[in-house]
């Protein structure tokens, strides 16, 4: 009778321990493929959530062009349909990467995309669309993060080979690493001149070619005999691909131009003088001259005069700044903002803001940090944005955990 | 002790279960648990490089041509270096057995796409075919079907700066005389007065008074016939003075637009005002050869605010007619075309931009003494409680008698706004004539596959 209680005792206890075991065991692997299901769920959201940006204005279809905040988030362009997008809704996305830049003049915040010196696009802080109305608007807000990265395909970079008598550019184009042979270059040289009076005055020249094997081109401006400032910009094209490039020279650099977009709706620039932003540099008085240059059908950039685009910028108290607005019938055309300036006959530079975010091919990046999450689902389109092509990458995660019990 | 042996079988046959759940249970490898949709990035790249219709170009080529070079690189310059890529052009021949697809080309950069591939195809025509599409007739199917178009030589516009009536009303013949049976260009104020008079202008048989649409080119203005005017046989039905203290004038031929209006019901007309304030000036060169706007602009009376008020009288029979200079219009800024026209933008080929300015929207409040007016069509949304641009129905009943469109915008006028109208009512349908040229249509299928990682 003991022995058999033993026999039970023992019996039960192997089989318990066993079972056991083999709960956890095959819960590890229920687990695993939960996870992966999930991880499944968030790669199809992903796609389909990138189709909602990009294939939808949003509402109003305009909001990209006024002031309104939308009630609806989307990027189409509403002028088009397939995956073109507005270079407008995208101008007024806040930038995720760049720092925030205060001008305690007009007392604001703005969103910084600016690339490098000379190339800035400042944006209201308070009139750009932030993450968190993104997250509300796409109804994903507390379930889903996300970071959406539009960056242009083509790569046109400009090096300086000699800088006057003649001025030598060196221009390479690339894609996604890989160089575009016999692509045809369209280019547009703006030098910057004294002018006949305070004012900087410019001349610009254009011009066409192609590139070799290597997706290089050598361009040669003879007429360029001494140092000036100059802004060098460049159109690339083959097989349908668009990109687009440039490079400035400036012979001063203590003070400049810095543009701020004031008012999306009304297409006005505030132009503030660089010390009154950064407190730092020369506090000298600079003259400038503003032009605005479309790009045509033809792939050449045409000159939008506008009006008040002469003046003198100082720092100072108050409203030590002016406004120059784009001509109401060509706020709905993407442009370049190009601003000469002078501090004196020798002393001169130029900067320039995109009135669109593809006129000067800005990348975009818009939303949170993924880098802290566990598991990020990732998805591509090729867009186009005002003839520009891009690569719009939306990364995905989970908000709500993927933590399993066992 | 037998209890120990069985429990060991039972963890001998658990083991095993689980052995063999495992070794089925292959879990898939995270790229295909998290992949890239490679469906949708080859029809974006696909869209990408056709924008500017480059695609739709080379694949037309010669194979040896250096476009399919360019197209190469093109694809490998525009993918991320992780996917690899078979573009494959199809050439398209109908056979009584259905369609057959020939390839004719293929370019790749790599032997295989990998474990995993997708594709998408895409449709491209050449360059040398043209599409023919047949409209439906206004009028097809009922009564009416005839558009005359004012052309007055006898008379001038005005609100239509930078234009003059006829060259807007060679515009509109050519955008809508292919939507309706027949198209008649009114050539002067007398083929107007025979026209007003339900007398046919041609022999056509095609032509029809009733049901009619009029569109009046002469923005503000609207021609009259001199006999119509002042001390002609007509006068009655046109001139009708009153001292209009606003104006600080006397107004004389409102009476003639309430004629119009009654016209209008009378042979269920859609009347057209392009642009601005509808019915402000009458004008006839020869009866107001000494007279102007007041700007300067001879051949012109003012009718002033009253005018439309007397068309809607006119429109919704209402009598006696009684002089009214009620100012009905409001100025409301900017606005946006309703969804409905906006929508049909695409169908008709038709693109006016859609936001406009409206200076002279109609006031919705002004129009509640018409009980019988109803709004057929909003071709411009509502906005500040007015209508920018709308197409008015007078219901008898449930029977449409006359209609008149109206867009209240400022100048310059974008005729392509009242073809769009018009056709937004009306609705009528394309039939896409049968597609028969040969070796005209090709298809590319571009395959994309993923390489390295897991």
């Amino acid at each position: 009778m003991a022995g058999s209680t033993i026999d039970h005792l023992i019996s039960v206890t192997v089989f318990l321990g066993a079972l056991m075991l083999f709960i956890s065991l095959f819960n590890q692997t229920i687990q695993t493929a939960i996870l992966y299901q999930r991880h499944r769920v968030l790669a199809t959201k992903c796609s389909d959530l990138l189709d909602n940006m990009l294939l939808n204005p949003g509402i109003p279809i305009d909001w990209g062009r006024s002031n309104v905040t939308p009630t609806g988030f989307g990027l189409q362009d509403p002028e088009f349909t397939q995956y073109k997008l507005s270079p407008f809704s995208l101008m007024r996305l806040q930038s995720a990467v760049g720092t925030l830049v205060y001008y305690n003049r007009t007392e604001q915040f703005y969103s910084n995309i600016t690339v490098g010196f000379g190339n800035f696009l400042l944006v209201p802080f308070n009139e750009a669309i932030n993450y968190s109305l993104a997250s509300h608007l796409l109804g994903i807000n507390g379930t889903y993060g996300f970071q959406l990265t539009i960056t242009p395909i083509i790569t046109v970079s400009i090096e300086q080979v000699q800088l006057k008598n003649p001025l030598i550019l060196n221009v390479t184009v690339t894609g996604v690493g890989f160089p575009l042979a016999n692509a045809h270059v369209s280019y547009c040289l703006l030098t910057v001149s004294k002018g006949d009076r305070q004012y900087p005055a410019y001349t610009i020249e254009h011009g066409s070619n192609f590139t070799d094997a290597k997706g290089s081109i050598i361009l040669t401006f003879s007429n360029v005999e001494q140092e000036v400032s100059y802004v060098f910009i460049v159109y690339a094209r083959t097989a349908g691909l668009m990109g687009m490039g440039y490079y400035e020279h400036v012979t001063y650099d203590r003070s400049y131009i810095i543009p701020f977009i004031d008012d999306f709706a009304e297409g006005r620039i505030l132009i503030a003088h660089s010390y009154d932003v950064h407190n730092m540099g020369d506090t000298a008085e600079v003259n400038y001259n503003a032009t605005l240059v479309i790009l045509t059908e033809d792939f050449t950039l045409r000159q939008i005069l506008i009006e008040n685009s002469t003046g003198s910028l100082n720092y100072g108290q108050g409203k030590p700044y002016a406004y120059v607005t784009i001509p109401k019938n060509m706020r709905n055309n993407p442009g370049i903002f190009i601003i000469t300036y002078r501090k004196s006959e020798q002393e001169t530079g130029v900067v320039m803001m995109p009135w669109g975010i593809s006129s000067l091919a800005f990348p975009v990046v818009f939303g949170d940090d993924p880098s802290n999450s566990e598991w990020v689902a990732t998805d591509l389109r090729q867009v186009i944005v005002n003839g520009i092509a891009y690569q719009a990458k939306l990364a995905l995660w989970s908000l709500e955990g993927y933590q399993v019990i066992g | 002790m037998m209890r120990t042996i069985e429990i060991l079988l039972v963890i001998i046959i658990i083991i095993s279960a689980f052995i063999i759940a495992s070794f089925y249970a292959i879990l898939p490898i995270p790229r295909r648990v998290s992949p890239i949709n490679l469906r949708r990035l080859a029809l974006t790249t696909l869209q990408t490089l056709d924008v500017d219709y480059d695609l739709s170009e080379i694949v037309f080529m010669a194979e040896n041509d250096t476009a399919w070079g360019q197209l190469q690189i093109a694809l490998s310059a525009c993918l991320p270096p992780n996917v690899v890529y078979n573009l494959t052009v199809y050439e398209l021949q109908s056979g009584s057995s259905g369609e057959l697809y020939l390839p004719i080309k293929s370019i790749s950069n790599a032997e295989s796409l990998g474990i995993g591939s997708d594709a998408a195809s895409y449709l491209v025509a050449s360059s040398n075919v043209t599409f023919r599409v047949i409209p439906e007739k206004i009028g097809e199917h009922g009564g009416g079907g005839t558009l005359y178009i004012l052309n007055c030589s006898d008379a001038r516009g005005w609100w239509i700066t930078g234009y003059t009536a006829h060259t807007l009303a060679e515009d509109l013949y050519n955008l809508l005389s292919p939507y309706f049976q027949t198209t008649i260009m009114i050539q002067n104020t007398t083929q107007l007065a025979q026209l007003l008079d339900e007398r046919k202008i041609t022999d056509s048989p095609c032509e029809n008074v009733a049901n009619a649409v009029i569109i009046n080119t002469f923005g503000e203005a609207v021609p009259i016939p001199t006999i119509y005017c002042q001390g002609y046989e007509r006068e009655s039905e046109g001139y009708e003075p009153h001292y209009d203290a606003d104006a600080e004038m006397t107004i004389n031929y409102t009476r003639y637009c309430y004629t119009l209006g009654q016209k209008t019901r009378q042979f269920n007309w859609t009347w057209v005002s392009i642009a601005g304030y509808p019915f402000y000036y009458v004008s006839n060169l020869e009866a107001f050869a000494n007279e102007t706007n007041t700007y300067g602009i001879y051949g012109m009376q003012k009718v002033y605010r009253g005018g439309v008020n007397a068309f809607l009288q006119g429109l919704n029979n209402m009598q006696p007619y009684q002089y009214d200079n009620t100012k009905i219009t409001d100025s409301v800024g900017d606005v946006q075309l309703s969804s409905q026209v906006l929508d049909l933008c695409n169908y008709y080929g038709i693109y006016p931009s859609p936001y406009q300015t409206s200076t002279r929207a109609i006031q919705k409040s002004k129009l509640n003494i018409y009980p019988n007016l109803t709004v057929g069509l909003l071709i411009f949304n509502e906005k500040d409680g007015c209508y920018p641009g709308a197409l008015y129905n007078h219901m008898n009943g449930t029977r449409i008698e006359g209609s008149l469109l109206a867009l209240g915008l400022t100048r310059t006028p974008d005729i392509r706004l009242t073809a769009l109208g018009l056709l937004s009512y009306y609705k009528p349908r394309l039939y896409a004539s049968e597609y028969t040229a040969s070796n005209a249509t090709r298809l590319v299928v571009l395959q994309l596959g993923l390489v390295g990682g897991v």
